[in-house]
């Protein structure tokens, strides 16, 4: 037991990471689950990593923004080349998703071995930690997330699958630099894994759990001393456990 | 009078802050050998931690909340530098946001500054990457470099805690007579291994090969982090059979498939050496770290 790490400067920032990325990813999941293609957001993290050594293999790599603008417009074009296999092979698509995460990954590894360095920089980006945010970091992102948010909501992104892959591609490419990709993993796909089926009012309760996970986790984190990220999915994964296996027994005994 | 005693109160309050009547120094270090040292040179005046262990690769760390807590209340961080915590201790300072241990501040200490590094790059441009531009920062692994560092630690101590400044002076010159004893013993132990060559599986070993004279005949890891490929291992082997080492030097925190895979093809003995305090049993301090390498070495040579 440890008291040290309950204090509110030091997971409030991690606290209010962890609803930035709810905001966008509980209703991104959904449709990520509705598509089935589960995967996709691994695909995209790594071609934002992609773009990252690219940066620094081509030196692009001293203003921060350059590597930004980088990783986005990977990301983004990824995306853009997954939407038209989608039109083209909609059977085949988790599996080409998965394809391109290990191609983008091994891509990856090939333009490091010349320049070993990049490899930290990219760990920097790609693994983000989400102890490591401050109020300021979150600032951009927010802003990132009200256009994307807006957007999806006015143009509806459910029924066009391009605004869909490029609105996700900009999401995740800002999520995995704040909290690392199986925060992001797990923000999207458990929520909405524990309450699909249950209708329109489900995305509320999915808010709730995803909250109420990021708290339980950041708490137990302190608590015990445990790397938070990790922390943080185990109490997802146990709290969307328990919905579903309530929700089950609750129909169960209503039949 | 009420007025007059909360000034009174003010001015013993600055007075204790400036005399440096501290009950404890908060001491934080980014890798165990200087939370050790600094408990050392501090004694019981000192609180120390660290945020890495001898087990650990400390180029990354898991954030956990005790570490942004303890660079909080740190009253003085002490850290290798020379790029080894790049990765994760600029946004640590940042994060604490404590004033105290900010770089240029009294509280933070980079021992790197205080030594010549080995290994450093001729000619830095960016072809060959940033990280270890100023030299390779290993430097706990010669002893020589220990009493340096010490020398500053102790006058950091006494900057920031003036108050117990005798006591810093006293338990440095304890530290220092008994680390030359202990420094005389080892390379007294050690002449039978001047020469020896060795294999590294990744370039942190060169203090200590530079200190015991080790005769370094190659590295697994072709440039610093990254696997071997086949053509560096083929090179490897051809220049073993040359140049025949004695013995594969690895960390505690290396994997073990790529030493095993050169034991098995050349019957040369792997040695986990622990790189720092912590890093086995036997090195529980820096007294102990030492007199276990040098221990683990001579094994090989009987």
């Amino acid at each position: 037991m440890n008291v040290e790490g309950l204090d509110s400067a030091i997971l409030g920032p991690a606290f209010a990471a962890g609803l930035l990325v709810l905001s966008t990813h509980v209703p991104l999941g959904r449709q990520v689950l509705q598509r089935g293609i589960i995967f996709i957001d691994l695909a995209i993290a790594q071609f934002a990593g992609l773009g990252v050594i690219a940066a620094h293999v081509m030196h692009l790599d001293s203003p921060g923004y350059t590597v930004q603008l980088m990783a986005y417009g990977t990301a983004v074009l990824g995306a853009f080349l997954l939407y038209r296999c989608e039109r083209h092979w909609p059977e085949a698509q988790e599996a080409i998703i998965g394809s391109s995460f290990i191609v983008a990954a091994c891509s990856g590894i090939l333009l490091l071995s010349g320049s070993p360095q990049a490899g930290e920089h990219l760990k920097e980006l790609l693994v983000g930690q989400i102890l490591w945010v401050g109020y300021p970091v979150l600032v951009p992102v927010a802003v990132i997330y009200a256009v994307v948010l807006l957007l999806g909501k006015f143009l509806r992104s459910h029924e066009h699958p391009l605004l869909f892959y490029l609105l996700f591609a900009v999401t995740v490419t800002a999520s995995v630099q704040l909290v690392g990709v199986y925060l992001v993993f797990a923000s999207l796909i458990i929520p909405a894994l524990s309450v699909r089926n249950a209708g329109k009012r489900g995305i509320w309760f999915a808010y709730g759990l995803g909250a109420a996970g990021y708290g339980l986790g950041l708490f137990a984190s302190a608590l015990f001393d445990l790397p938070a990220g990790a922390v943080i999915v185990l109490s997802l994964a146990c709290l969307g456990l328990l919905v579903a296996v309530t929700r089950t027994l609750v129909c169960l005994v209503a039949d | 009078m009420n007025r007059y005693r909360n000034w009174i109160l003010l001015a013993s309050l600055l007075m204790c802050a400036s005399q440096g009547a501290y009950a404890v120094v908060n001491v934080y270090a980014c890798e165990p050998e200087w939370a050790s040292l600094a408990k050392e040179l501090g004694g019981d005046l000192v609180k120390t931690g660290s945020a890495t262990t001898g087990l650990q690769d400390v180029h990354h760390i898991e954030a956990r909340p005790s570490v942004i807590a303890r660079v909080r209340q740190a009253d003085l961080l002490l850290c290798t530098g020379a790029g080894l915590e790049e990765g994760w201790l600029p946004v640590l300072q940042r994060r604490a946001n404590n004033p105290r241990i900010q770089a240029g501040a009294d509280g933070y200490m980079e021992a790197a500054d205080y030594l010549r590094l080995l290994d450093r790059p001729a000619r830095v441009d960016r072809s060959q990457g940033d990280v270890h531009a100023q030299g390779n920062p290993h430097i706990q692994l010669d002893p020589n470099n220990i009493p340096v560092i010490a020398q500053a630690i102790a006058e950091r101590l006494q900057l920031i805690d003036p108050g117990h400044a005798a006591r810093y002076r006293e338990n440095l010159s304890d530290f220092l007579s008994r680390w030359q004893t202990a420094l005389a013993r080892w390379q007294r132990q050690a002449r039978p291994l001047q020469g020896m060559p060795v294999v590294v599986h990744h370039n942190a070993w060169v203090y200590l090969i530079n200190w015991l004279q080790l005769d370094l005949v190659g590295t697994l890891e072709p440039k610093p982090g990254l696997p071997p490929t086949s053509s560096h291992l083929s090179q490897l082997l051809q220049q073993m059979q040359r140049q025949p080492a004695k013995l594969i030097i690895r960390s505690p925190y290396q994997g073990a498939r790529a030493s095993e895979w050169l034991s098995e093809r050349t019957g040369i003995p792997t040695i986990v050496l622990p790189a720092t305090v912590g890093g086995n049993e036997a090195a529980t301090d820096l007294f102990g770290l030492f007199d276990n390498i040098v221990l683990q070495l001579l094994s090989v040579t009987q």
